[in-house]
């Protein structure tokens, strides 16, 4: 892989992190309260908040004993998961409680560790900072074997309202519980098309297994992926932030819930997911996205992981003709057959307008975005949609580009970019040829 | 904020301190041919503060200096005024104001660290950004950086071991007690003990009889403490070994730094040719904020990535 894919700390900041967010953006991301305040009125699903502590005077009017079973103490500028308490249960004694690290705390631990917090023990700069306690968000029977104690979240790095790279967060004996890979977390990359994870990392080193167990990493399908990502979307509008890392943990009963935001969000994801960020945010960043439907569309249909066409490298190598008989996929759910020609001198798929248009795909849902094509005829504005077909057999889905091909002989020109997985005969059956351009279809 | 402003307040003070003794030192100083560092020790007890055990020393340089003012004439003074210049403009301003400022008294070694300061500030910061050493921020391995030429290498990295130790004992011991305190009053606690530590090693001086250590002033000194502040902060957030990382590099930085700064050649030239000097440095910062690449640490951090299909 080509270093320049990659995203570094300096082009982090000098590109994306400082050109698209804005500083009251930088400043609710900073504060999770602020943040949690953003996520309510924009109808973001975020953990319910019990308390908020700004002043001692709040520390010690607060009824400590009324709290829960389980919550979650933190500070509203904490760094890197520092200065959290997660309670799971109460303790047999009144006023004392367990917390996922089987520590035992009281109130007058509590109490300390909420002056703490507010003198700024945990905040950046050593500012004095606010202190909230939110409900505890328990792990996802989906994560239920994978995680060490805390609760499992998935970070979605968002930009232009793209949902670009996805990593889960699953918390060790190392980490304490947290879910921070430089405390110790384990990455897991996540491919952004099915929502299944691809390979992990810990300390930066690819894993196979959950440390110390026998269990897979790779292979997790991630419960409600479509509404993950447009959760993750919908809080990068929100926030202001053009460019975002969205940490959404799952809740059990009521589903994703966004955690926090990160303006700056780590480049660890880039190994757990085996591909460099820097691409990725070059192909989204002039794209005109309408809303968080739409970017996750995009998203799909441009980061689609190459470990799909892994699994048809293993039901083998397909052989495909020339000249070929296609079924697409129509805007409302049809199979319809269609002649194409394999084109390997192209590296995108294209269709013709008008087949597109009868078929129903040029509906605006459809359309992942348009780009300005200069040639000879002048300049025109050319669709890209989303284009689903079975090539061979073989279900391909793939941005494809709509053009006019009336004086064309084959309306549907299939790209490189499908042919994964896939050999072209090149000797050309001319019966066949003129059977296809002679069939008629609708 | 509160830290950076902090910093270059102290940072100030040393300057202005140099300012103060170089006055009467520059001469001397340089007239020995000893390194800077044994030389700016011996007069940095005029202006300090702090208690001197022996008196001898402060009235020793006043008394030398008094009486060679006029007739020795320090290297870098004596190599600025060997130096034949053009017109003043557009090539030579800063050089008919250097040249000006020296006879009127400024001190030479002065204009020669405040000249080296913004490079030394450019290679910190290249250090970060094309290799990807982190250290504690630009103004901190700076700081200590005047702070080694101000009272010597050797004695500063003593001195600053003895405060990272006695951070680290402080809150072990207050770990084992279960001493639960809230921020500020630890943090002062922790300063209390740290200066204990400076003083127990300054009451070291009439035993080793190290004249370096007996001269320690007293801003080298809270540029030091300051630092520990620093360390502790990145212990209590972050585990010790993050610290002690952080702080190795700091000590890399700063010594190199010191390198530059104490480079002999490179003091001479800033002084010759100010103006290029500093554009060069300009130049230099500006490419760099430029470069958007992967640092040199990183290319080793992805490397795998990079290296696969």
């Amino acid at each position: 892989m080509k270093a320049s894919t990659i995203l570094g700390l300096n082009a982090r900041a000098t590109l994306f992190s400082y050109r698209y967010n804005t500083a009251r953006g930088r400043s609710v991301a900073a504060s999770k309260l602020r943040t949690k305040k953003c996520f309510k009125k924009a109808g973001i699903p975020i953990p319910a908040i019990y308390a908020k502590f700004v002043r001692s005077e709040d520390v010690y009017a607060f009824n400590w004993d009324g709290l829960p079973e389980s919550f979650a103490l933190k500070p509203s500028k904490g760094l890197g998961g520092e200065g959290i308490i997660v309670v799971k249960k109460r303790d047999k004694n009144l006023g004392t409680w367990i917390t996922t690290n089987k520590n035992k705390v009281t109130v007058d631990d509590l109490k300390l560790h909420t002056m703490d917090i507010l003198e700024g023990a945990y905040s950046m700069g050593n500012v004095p900072d606010a202190a909230y306690i939110e409900e505890y968000v328990g792990r996802h029977s989906a994560f239920r074997k994978y995680a060490f104690r805390g609760t499992p979240d998935i970070r979605v790095i968002v930009f232009n309202k793209v949902p670009v790279m996805a990593m889960l967060r699953l918390p060790t004996k190392e980490s304490g519980g947290r879910a921070n890979l430089h405390q110790g977390a384990v990455g897991v990359g996540i491919d952004i098309a099915t929502g299944i994870t691809i390979r992990a990392i810990w300390h930066d080193e690819v894993i196979r297994f959950k440390p110390e167990t026998k269990r897979k990493l790779h292979g997790i399908k991630i419960p409600g992926w479509t509404n993950i990502l447009e959760i993750a979307v919908r809080a990068q509008e929100a926030s202001g932030l053009g460019y975002v890392g969205v940490d959404i943990v799952l809740h059990p009963e009521r589903g994703p819930m966004v955690l926090e935001i990160n303006s700056q969000p780590g480049l660890s994801i880039q190994m757990a997911n085996g591909v460099g960020l820097k691409k990725r945010l070059e192909k989204v960043e002039d794209l005109e996205i309408r809303d968080a439907e739409h970017g996750v569309k995009v998203a799909k249909a441009l980061f689609a992981s190459v470990f799909s066409s892994r699994v048809k490298a293993e039901e083998g190598i397909k052989t495909i003709d020339v000249f070929q008989e296609i079924t697409i996929k129509t805007g409302d759910g049809r199979r319809v057959k269609s002649a194409a020609k394999i084109d390997t001198g192209a590296w995108r798929t294209s269709i013709d307008k008008n087949l597109a248009k009868s078929l129903g795909l040029l509906d605006e849902n459809n359309i992942l975005w348009r780009k300005k094509v200069k040639s000879s005829l002048g300049e025109e504005n050319r669709l890209v949609i989303n284009l689903t077909m079975w090539i061979g057999g073989r279900k391909v889905t793939t941005p494809a580009s709509v053009a006019k091909r009336l004086s064309l002989k084959f309306p549907v020109i299939i790209g490189r970019k499908c042919l994964k997985g896939m050999v072209v005969n090149p000797v050309v059956d001319l019966e066949e040829k003129k059977r296809l351009m002679e069939k008629t279809y609708n | 904020m509160k830290k950076k402003s902090v910093f270059s307040w102290c940072l100030g003070l040393l300057l202005a301190s140099f300012v103060g003794f170089g006055l009467f030192a520059s001469s001397e100083v340089y007239a020995q041919t000893t390194t800077p560092v044994k030389a700016r020790s011996s007069v940095s007890l005029s202006p300090s503060p702090s208690p001197s055990p022996t008196a001898e020393p402060t009235i020793a340089p006043k008394v030398d200096i008094t009486q060679k003012t006029q007739e020795v004439v320090g290297p870098l003074e004596k190599i600025i005024n060997e130096q034949t210049l053009g017109p003043v403009w557009p090539k030579n301003p800063l050089k008919y104001a250097i040249r000006a400022a020296v006879e009127a008294g400024v001190p030479a070694n002065t204009i020669v660290f405040l000249l080296l300061l913004p490079f030394i500030a450019a290679v910190i910061a290249a250090t970060r950004h094309l290799v990807g050493l982190r250290g504690f921020g630009i103004f901190l391995p700076a700081a200590l950086a005047v702070t080694f030429v101000a009272i010597g290498p050797v004695i500063g990295i003593l001195l600053f071991l003895v405060i990272i130790t006695t951070s680290i004992v402080f809150r072990f011991i207050t770990r084992k007690l279960k001493i639960k305190f809230q921020y500020l009053p630890r943090m002062a606690f922790l300063l209390l003990f740290v200066v204990l530590g400076v003083l127990g090693v300054l009451f070291l001086a009439p035993l080793v009889h190290q004249p370096d250590l007996a001269n320690v002033s007293i801003f080298p000194v809270l540029v030091l403490v300051l630092l520990a502040e620093d360390f502790s902060r990145v212990q209590l957030g972050k585990s010790a070994k993050t610290a002690i990382n952080l702080t190795t590099e700091t000590l890399i930085l700063a010594l190199l730094s010191y390198l530059f700064l104490t480079l002999k050649p490179l003091q001479e030239y800033a002084l010759l040719n100010p103006e290029i000097f500093l554009l060069a440095v300009a130049v230099g910062d500006f490419l760099m904020g430029k470069y958007v690449g992967l640092r040199l640490m990183e290319y080793m951090r992805f490397r795998k990535l990079i290296t696969s299909k």
